[in-house]
């Protein structure tokens, strides 16, 4: 079954249309919202240039295919046929870029083309029973090279970018940390020098002393 | 020459606004000083049989009897002291520096022109002695040099003597405030005397006198009323002083005239020959021209927001603690954020999205035109907080020849007082909602007999076209009477199917879509309905209400999308949750501690429900019907709390009220509605919001969430000092509107006012906003009403008119001797006669019997969110007479104007022979007077014109008369189309009819216990005078 719908440009991240009453008797909607809102952002960098997808999230999968810089994205059951899912989503594809192909580069604002819902909202309908006639003929068409798309977890998925960063921030902290290293070395280096001569030149500095004392007094 | 004749009668009673809108300017330099002479006839004679009226009448004060055989001007009562916080003359103006920070309309310019400019020789001659003026003032009519208004721009041209201009020094005492005033029939025979007689001659003229040189002490001496100005005028901050001095670089227009004198006062001297103190009531101030917003603050600070947005109940922001304290009206504000646009004038779109939106990084307040670039333009010093903040890069410009940012042609954000972002991601947290219409109608037996259902379907389905969001409107429906029906919607459907849940302890849903269709797709399913859905319970028997359970359903239906709530109801809610008793009847509540408990909600349910149902942004709107008692109290408290709105339709006929329900529900389906909007208002440094009414949730201390806003819905907030003391020199206000317009785009709407910080407490006063005044008090006392007796929120609310005017009378008690006048600043002339309409209206008026509970309650939660133009029209109705336009035998449609005179309303104002209009804004009132011609009974009313009044409905017939007073009619109804005023006919003596529909609302005469105008204006006179 289709929880959520949303379609997003590629580039910059920005959300054009999402399904109506989306998220309805689920509940932490907002929490894969929050997810998939990162992962288009993860797109928007360039990450995972697949052009289809599913990620695993929970109990959940997110599949989704890129298109005309336009990420079309839907959430499901594990169990809902992959099949089906992306028959739904090149339903999708295909109306939104027949009714606003041209403007999607120029959209300026977020859910320029919200009126799509409409059409979201009947499509999914549509796809809701896996039983149906209709939809099982599609399930037995071998439409798709479903099999081949890759089936990654989303913490995989969002954590491609985390690992860089966080590689990068260890080679720098090794970099700073070998430099703290280096000067402690000197230091210590310094204090060896002190403790081994010291006793040495104070009693040097003790013997000369009696001399001069004892030169002056006498 | 309007000044010829200053007696001449039948004027209307105040000047249209635009006589003195010119006038103004010409005295502004010196303003303080002088007065205007009475401009043109007709500002000075109200009612025409009043012709001069004979000095003698006010007899308490010894005057040097007037020199002049000029017709004294109907001065009347009202007297204008002028200030001269400079006493030097004119030639030498005050040195002031203008304040930094001052719009560019530049008083100084003002001065230079009117010192070097302006005077003609001889007008500086006759400084000072004041009776003599009339001679003095003719012999300078050369006129040609007469200085015209020295406003900024203008003052070069001589004008034609035609607008009045300064008058001798002398008649600057008298300044009669006939210009602005009701006409006076008399002249205070006093200062009449002095300044009266030039007065009328200098206007003529046009010369320009030049102000006594000095301190006025010449006069003083005759009349200890005329001092010097008050000392505290004098010490002014540089700021206020500028203010007072120079109006000229304030307002060109109609506001002028408050700061032009210190003040008007109202003389309550007894009359001669009468016993009894009192004044003659044709003389009192009456707001017969409506509601005037302030424009001096528009004027000062140009890239304001437009009034219609915004208004402060003063214009001059107290700079200290104890100053507050000492303004008694309530500091505050009246917020209107979607106030209708006329053409032209709409509030510009910004799309920053690509940039995002430059906010303050501390107080989060928006870039406005206020705002300061510094360092290089690098920076951004927030006007609000004062925080520098950086500069985005995309946002650095860089200035041309004139120091203006290049650029800012492109950046309305940085003109315009009121703009509108296009909201990015972030200010969402779901995708914008469609606009979403619910509908819950009550098909009981009583809704069924009154016609409702019929009305409101056919309403409905005439609507479906107009819904704003096409194509992503939702629409759904639910009935109910014992039990709850809903309908299955599906577009595939032929025919809408009905699905009962009578189990109301345990309401579920008993499908989950379908039940709130798109109505583009599902249109015909959804006509079909309500085509069917009066015949559909035409038999219904059934009495009983679950009104409860039936919001609760809709609230599952709609709690994904949110949206707006069309309750419509007919009897008082017996089943279920929410069941409400009939405790409306008890009389032994009445005048009891217990009694305001009537007009609080009953139980908890319906806070309750309307906390929930705002969370999920639904809006509700209540239209009740019922004959009986409904409890509007309770089912008020959801569209309260909801943002939503009250219609009460009592004895609810379709025959006679449909139209005024069709029109109203049209425009509640139609207006242009911003939906799941929260609105937050920032003030300056030093200012703090303390409390906010109107129908609303705040969702935290300082966030208003209005699930549906639109253009008839305002707020109103009380603004306190958080310092002791300020030190800035200008306040400002940000009032931000988040909401998702029907279109589907998020938006913020950002409105910004300045406001400059005075000292002075006159000043406070002289920059009062009568209406925003009003309409603070009205929601103040409306609360009150529901905690305290209404007989405690009319006290407070006499109270608090008591103590402003002392305070004001305080502030000059020292310096003029005002023996038994009473004094008031310009800007408040309205103050008492709207305190007593106040007083007077429904929801506060008389004890329990005055209206019923739940006709107070409806009015009530109405008068709560009414901006302020149509509350002021609801306070003071008017009341224009018609007959002679209707027997006009060419009346032209541009001459429409002219009939719209309105009278006071007083019993007098009703003459047997004529027909009158009466209008509130909600509905008319025709009165016919028992000597009308019967043709013109016939004309308008056909056939039956001696029947039964109450029977006949108003239609169009075909001759003239008839169809002309159709056009009036409609054309009043344009003029405000948010309500729709039903016409009810009454005949002169026809009782009760005529009392309940007209006499009773006739404020200024005393009525059952009540008082009337002129009583409530000694009584407030008396408890003024007390303890100064």
């Amino acid at each position: 079954m289709v929880k959520l719908t949303m379609i997003a440009r590629v580039t910059d991240g920005l959300p054009l249309a999402e399904g109506l009453d989306d998220g309805r008797d689920l509940t932490d909607a907002e929490m894969y919202k929050q997810q998939v809102k990162a992962l288009f952002k993860n797109l928007s960098k360039g990450h995972n240039e697949a052009s289809r997808m599913s990620v695993e999230t929970g109990p959940y999968v997110f599949h989704y295919i890129i298109e005309g810089r336009v990420c079309y994205l839907t959430m499901c059951d594990r169990s809902y046929p992959k099949k089906l899912a992306f028959q739904y989503l090149e339903d999708l594809k295909n109306e939104f870029e027949r009714v606003n192909g041209a403007q999607i580069e120029t959209a300026a604002r977020p859910y320029a083309f919200i009126k799509f819902d409409t059409f979201i909202q009947k499509t999914k309908k549509l796809y809701q029973d896996t039983r149906t006639q209709r939809n099982i003929s599609k399930l037995n068409d071998e439409l798709y090279e479903v099999h081949q798309i890759m089936t990654r977890n989303v913490q995989e998925v969002l954590g491609v970018g985390e690992k860089l960063d966080q590689v990068s921030q260890m080679s720098s902290r090794l970099t700073s940390e070998s430099r703290i290293y280096a000067d402690k070395a000197r230091d210590l280096n310094r204090q060896a020098l002190i403790r081994k001569w010291a006793p040495v030149a104070i009693v040097l500095g003790v013997v000369f002393l009696l001399f001069w004392v004892k030169a002056k007094l006498w | 020459m309007g000044t010829e004749n200053p007696g001449r009668p039948n004027f209307p009673m105040r000047p249209p606004p635009g006589p003195f809108a010119s006038a103004p300017p010409t005295m502004t330099p010196f303003s303080s000083s002088r007065p205007t002479p009475p401009s043109a006839p007709p500002t000075m004679t109200p009612f025409s049989s009043a012709g001069p009226r004979p000095l003698a009448r006010f007899s308490d004060q010894s005057v040097p009897p007037p020199p002049i055989t000029s017709v004294p001007p109907v001065g009347g009562p009202y007297q204008q002291f002028p200030t001269s916080p400079f006493p030097s003359t004119a030639q030498s103006p005050p040195i002031r520096a203008p304040p930094e920070g001052q719009p560019p309309f530049q008083p100084r310019a003002s001065q230079v022109s009117a010192s070097s400019v302006s005077f003609p020789p001889q007008s500086q001659v006759p400084p000072v002695p004041m009776g003599s003026s009339p001679q003095s003032v003719n012999f300078s009519p050369s006129g040609v040099n007469v200085p015209q208004p020295p406003t900024g721009l203008l003052f070069s041209g001589p004008r034609p003597n035609i607008q009045p201009t300064f008058s001798p020094p002398d008649s600057s005492y008298s300044a009669t405030k006939s210009n602005f005033q009701p006409p006076f029939p008399g002249y205070p025979s006093k200062k009449p005397a002095v300044s009266q007689a030039p007065s009328p001659f200098p206007a003529q003229q046009g010369s320009f006198m030049p102000p006594p040189p000095a301190s006025s002490s010449p006069f003083s001496s005759q009349q200890g009323s005329y001092a010097p100005p008050p000392p505290v005028a004098a010490s002014l901050g540089y700021q206020s002083r500028g203010q007072m001095q120079h109006p000229s670089s304030a307002p060109p227009i109609g506001g002028i005239q408050s700061l032009t004198e210190d003040f008007s006062s109202l003389s309550l001297a007894s009359l001669p020959g009468s016993i009894d103190p009192g004044c003659d009531h044709r003389t009192l101030p009456r707001p017969l021209d409506g509601d005037e917003e302030p424009s001096s603050f528009t004027k000062m600070y140009p890239m304001n927001c437009n009034p219609r947005y915004l208004r402060l109940t003063t214009s001059g922001i107290p700079s200290s603690q104890s100053l507050a304290s000492r303004w008694h009206l309530t500091l505050g504000a009246v917020v209107c954020p979607l106030a209708e646009d006329p053409e032209g004038e709409e509030v510009p779109v910004i799309n920053y999205i690509s940039t995002g939106i430059i906010r303050c990084r501390r107080c989060r307040a928006y870039v406005n035109p206020y705002v300061t670039f510094t360092d290089a333009r690098r920076k951004w010093r927030c006007n609000i907080c004062a925080l520098l903040n950086d500069v985005p890069g995309d946002y650095f410009a860089n200035l041309d020849a004139t120091g203006r940012r290049i650029d800012l042609d492109q950046r309305p954000e940085l003109l315009k007082g009121s703009v509108e972002f296009v909201a990015p991601t972030d200010y969402m947290n779901r995708p914008p909602m469609p606009p979403l219409y619910f509908f819950l109608i009550d098909v009981s037996l009583s809704a069924v007999r009154s016609g409702m259902i019929g009305v409101v379907a056919q309403t409905i389905r005439s609507c479906l076209d107009e819904l704003p969001g096409f194509p992503r409107t939702q629409i759904g429906f639910i009935t109910y009477d014992s039990t709850i029906h809903f309908y299955n919607m599906n577009q595939s459907l032929a025919q809408p199917q009905m699905m009962v849940v009578s189990d109301l302890d345990d309401i579920f849903v008993p499908l989950p879509d379908d039940l709130l269709v798109n109505l583009s797709e599902s249109r015909n399913v959804v006509e079909t309905f309500l085509d069917s859905l009066a015949s559909m319970f035409q038999d219904n028997v059934n009495v009983e209400s679950a009104f409860g359970p039936a919001v609760k359903a809709a609230f599952m239906v709609m709690s994904q999308l949110g949206g707006k709530l069309l309750i419509f109801q007919n009897t008082l809610p017996s089943l279920g949750v929410g069941r409400l008793k009939l405790r409306g009847d008890d009389l032994r509540a009445y005048g009891t501690d217990k009694e305001h408990l009537l007009r609080l909600p009953e139980g908890s349910f319906y806070k309750q429900m309307a906390a929930d149902l705002t969370k999920y942004q639904i809006g509700v709107n209540v239209y009740a019907f019922s004959d009986k008692y409904t409890d509007i109290a309770s089912l008020g408290t959801l569209a309260k709390y909801t943002g939503g709105q009250v219609y009460y339709y009592p004895n609810f006929q379709s025959s006679i009220h449909g139209e005024k329900l069709r029109h109203e529900l049209v425009r509640d389906l139609t207006r242009e509605t911003a939906w799941e909007a929260v609105m937050r208002i920032r003030c300056g440094k030093g200012i703090r919001c303390t409390s906010y009414h109107g129908n609303f949730m705040l969702r935290s201390t300082d966030l208003l969430a209005l699930p549906t806003v639109d253009c008839d819905k305002a707020y109103a907030v009380q603004l306190s000092l958080e310092e002791t003391l300020l030190t800035t020199q200008t306040v400002y206000l940000q009032a931000v509107l988040l909401y998702t317009a029907s279109c589907g785009e998020r938006r913020i709407r950002v409105h910004t006012a300045a406001a400059p910080v005075v000292t002075d407490l006159g000043e406070m006063y002289r920059q009062a906003d009568t209406g925003a005044i009003f309409s603070l008090f009205c929601r103040l006392a409306i609360e009150k009403t529901l905690t305290n007796k209404l007989e405690d929120a009319r006290n407070s609310l006499q109270l608090r008119i008591v103590k402003a005017l002392r305070e004001y009378r305080n502030l000059y008690a020292v310096q003029h001797r005002l023996g038994s006048r009473m004094i008031y600043p310009d800007s408040l002339k309205f103050l008492c006669s709207y305190g007593l309409a106040l007083s007077k209206s429904v929801p506060l008026k008389g004890g329990y019997a005055a209206a019923q509970l739940d006709e107070r309650c409806g009015a009530g939660f109405t008068m709560m969110a009414l901006p302020v133009k149509r509350l002021l029209k609801l306070l003071y109705p008017s009341l224009i007479r018609i007959d002679e336009y209707l027997l006009k035998p060419s009346a032209q449609t541009d001459d429409f104007k002219n009939i719209m005179k309105r009278l006071p309303l007083v019993a007098e104002s009703l003459d047997s022979r004529g027909l009158y209009l009466y209008d509130d804004g909600f509905r008319f009132v025709i009165w016919f007077g028992r000597m009308l011609s019967p043709d013109v009974a016939k004309n308008l009313l056909g056939a039956d014109f001696a029947a039964e009044l109450s029977k006949v409905i108003l239609s169009e017939h075909d001759n003239e008369m008839s169809r002309r007073l159709m056009r009036i009619l409609k054309k009043l109804r344009e003029s405000d189309p948010s309500y729709y005023q039903l016409p009810y006919l009454v005949r002169q003596g026809e009782q009760p009819k005529e009392g309940l529909l007209l006499l009773v609302n006739l404020l200024e005469d005393q009525m059952g216990g009540t008082s009337g105008y002129v009583d409530w204006i000694m009584q407030i006179h008396r408890q003024v005078q007390q303890n100064t």
